[in-house]
């Protein structure tokens, strides 16, 4: 502030030709175009070149194809809420004990998975995702690589994720489901003995809570023989930005809005990984009757 | 806090002063905020976040709708609220309150996200403050406002609560729906608003203790219930009836009668 009164109060003296010279300097970075955060890149991070709304397709015929798919998912939907709950009757909401989300036959199945690894933070794991054998799974295999990216700050890396799309239902609006009548999840795999992460991601409201995950472990035998596996949604562990928090408490799956569902490699040893997996669902297991695994601040 | 939610009603209900009536809803807000956000689960933080944001831009609205009246005419009387525009503001500050329609939407996310006995809290003691305000000031406003958001009310309760699964959920939306019933008759008959409420309160309390006994929070819960109490089940059974408004229960007779009312108003 008092560097700014000497700056005004010397211009007078300096002439009016470089008055302005003296507000540029002040208003510099409003003025210029480029953001007012640092423009540093992450390695692995492509160059902006255009900005968002030159992105955006003004099409007319398009947007008219667009405006009809939508109205055509609006009038799904409403023929699906008059059935009952998730488009099923009453009475397969309440009776059903197991339910597939995802099972992997065909192309269409594998896009409603995102696949990603360091790469993204500068570092050199590779991951990929294809159909196995008579389309019957999905293979996700890759190589890890736990080399950490001299950018001189990242410390850690070598993970690959997949994710799954978040369900959006007619306008991009948000789809709500309601898993609370289940308490595990039943996944269809086949590994190579490499230990999984399981991470449940429940798209919070506010921006606060957007880092919070629900994670837990899957540990794969590897073999020729496929493994069903079922983790209670009890066992899940909250973290939030990476660090596991001492205020734990049960996932809840009442509005299983954007849930996304994650299943990560990261267990800090170099070389070749794969997965199969038949299909993923929920279970609700009447003999599970664990309400949650750890220990939260409840007085007693 | 139970003490101070009894203090700020108390302190609304007993006012003629705007300034008084507001200062007690705020306490009745702040007092309810630490009830709902008890567990600190991140649901029932966002729905006390949820419920501050609405119930403090309802505040706000209430003050600033006092105030302007109080510019224009002089009076700081709750009855004495005559300026059109203050009742206009008035209006929509009493139905962010309550949850009317379309105020309505952040109801059954703070309501799901609370404990049932907090639930039961703001489905019936939070609402006390708010309906004694609009009967005190129903002479003054719009007939034609508090109409349509009642009918909107009533039905959009009805309609939004046809597919949920969660209980909560289903007794917000049955909240916002008795809500409708009671504002469609406040300007005409607001003894019977009042009669509406006291009998909607009952049912609701009995609902929802019920509920809380047998610890069922979705439909799959309540399916089995009956096998761990079938007594209280089948009380619970009359008791929802009765929220529905079936004759020859309790819940008919407020219906009944606001019916009746607005068939001599040349209405239904």
């Amino acid at each position: 502030m008092a560097v700014a009164v000497v700056l005004l109060s010397g211009a007078p003296f300096h002439g009016g030709c470089c008055r302005h010279k003296v507000f540029l300097s002040l208003l510099g970075p409003l003025l210029s175009n480029s953001k007012l955060y640092s423009s540093y890149r992450r390695p692995g991070a492509e160059p902006k070149k255009k900005l968002s709304w030159q992105n955006a397709d003004f099409s007319f015929k398009k947007s008219i194809d667009h405006l009809k798919t939508q109205l055509s998912l609006l009038t799904k939907e409403t023929q699906d809420y008059l059935q009952g709950p998730g488009g099923h009757p009453l009475s397969q909401h309440v009776l059903e004990q197991t339910r597939v989300l995802w099972q992997f036959r065909s192309q269409e199945d594998l896009n409603k998975w995102v696949i990603s690894s360091d790469v993204e933070i500068g570092g050199k794991s590779k991951v990929y995702i294809k159909l196995g054998r008579n389309n019957q799974a999905a293979l996700l295999y890759g190589t890890l690589n736990t080399e950490v990216p001299r950018d001189g700050e990242t410390k850690y890396s070598g993970y690959c994720s997949m994710r799954s799309r978040p369900a959006v239902g007619s306008f991009n609006r948000k789809k709500y489901y309601d898993w609370s009548n289940f308490n595990s999840l039943y996944l269809r795999v086949r590994g190579d003995g490499r230990p999984w992460m399981v991470n449940i991601y429940t798209d919070p409201y506010f921006s606060h809570q957007k880092d919070d995950l629900y994670s837990y472990f899957m540990f794969t035998r590897g073999g020729p023989y496929w493994e069903e596996i079922k983790i209670p949604f009890s066992k899940f562990f909250f973290s939030s930005r990476g660090r596991v928090q001492d205020n734990q408490h049960p996932v809840w799956l009442d509005k299983a809005s954007f849930l996304t569902l994650g299943l990560t490699i990261g267990d800090k040893v170099d070389g070749p990984f794969q997965l199969e997996i038949d299909f993923i669902g929920l279970l609700n297991d009447r003999a599970h009757r664990e309400e949650f695994a750890y220990e939260t601040y409840d007085k007693n | 806090f139970t003490a101070s939610l009894l203090l700020g009603t108390t302190l609304t209900i007993s006012s003629n002063h705007w300034i008084m009536a507001w200062a007690g809803l705020e306490i009745n807000t702040l007092a309810i905020l630490p009830m709902i956000s008890k567990s600190h689960h991140p649901r029932a933080i966002e729905a006390a976040t949820k419920y501050f944001l609405t119930q403090a831009t309802a505040s706000a609205l209430l003050l600033f709708s006092s105030m302007i009246n109080a510019w224009q005419t002089g009076q700081w009387d709750i009855t004495q609220l005559t300026n059109p525009t203050s009742c206009l503001i008035l209006t929509s500050a009493i139905a962010m309150k309550l949850g009317l329609v379309p105020f309505h939407f952040w109801f059954p996310e703070v309501l799901q996200g609370t404990p049932l006995t907090t639930g039961l809290l703001l489905s019936t003691l939070m609402k006390f403050p708010p309906i004694t305000l609009l009967y005190m000031t129903s002479p003054s406003l719009n007939p034609t406002v508090l109409t349509s958001m009642a009918i909107l009310s009533t039905a959009l309760g009805g309609w939004m609560g046809l597919n949920q699964t969660q209980i909560r959920k289903i007794l917000a939306f049955s909240s916002i729906s008795h809500l409708g019933w009671m504002t469609i008759i406040i300007s005409y008959n607001p003894k019977l608003t009042l009669l509406n409420f006291y009998l909607y309160a009952l049912m609701t309390t009995a609902t929802f203790l019920t509920l809380h006994s047998t610890k069922a929070s979705k439909l799959s819960t309540l399916m089995t219930t009956w096998t761990k109490a079938p007594a209280l089940n089948a009380a619970l059974l009359l008791t929802l009836l009765s929220l529905a408004g079936l004759p020859p229960l309790t819940g008919f007779l407020p219906k009944w009668l606001i019916i009746q009312e607005l068939t001599k108003q040349d209405m239904a």
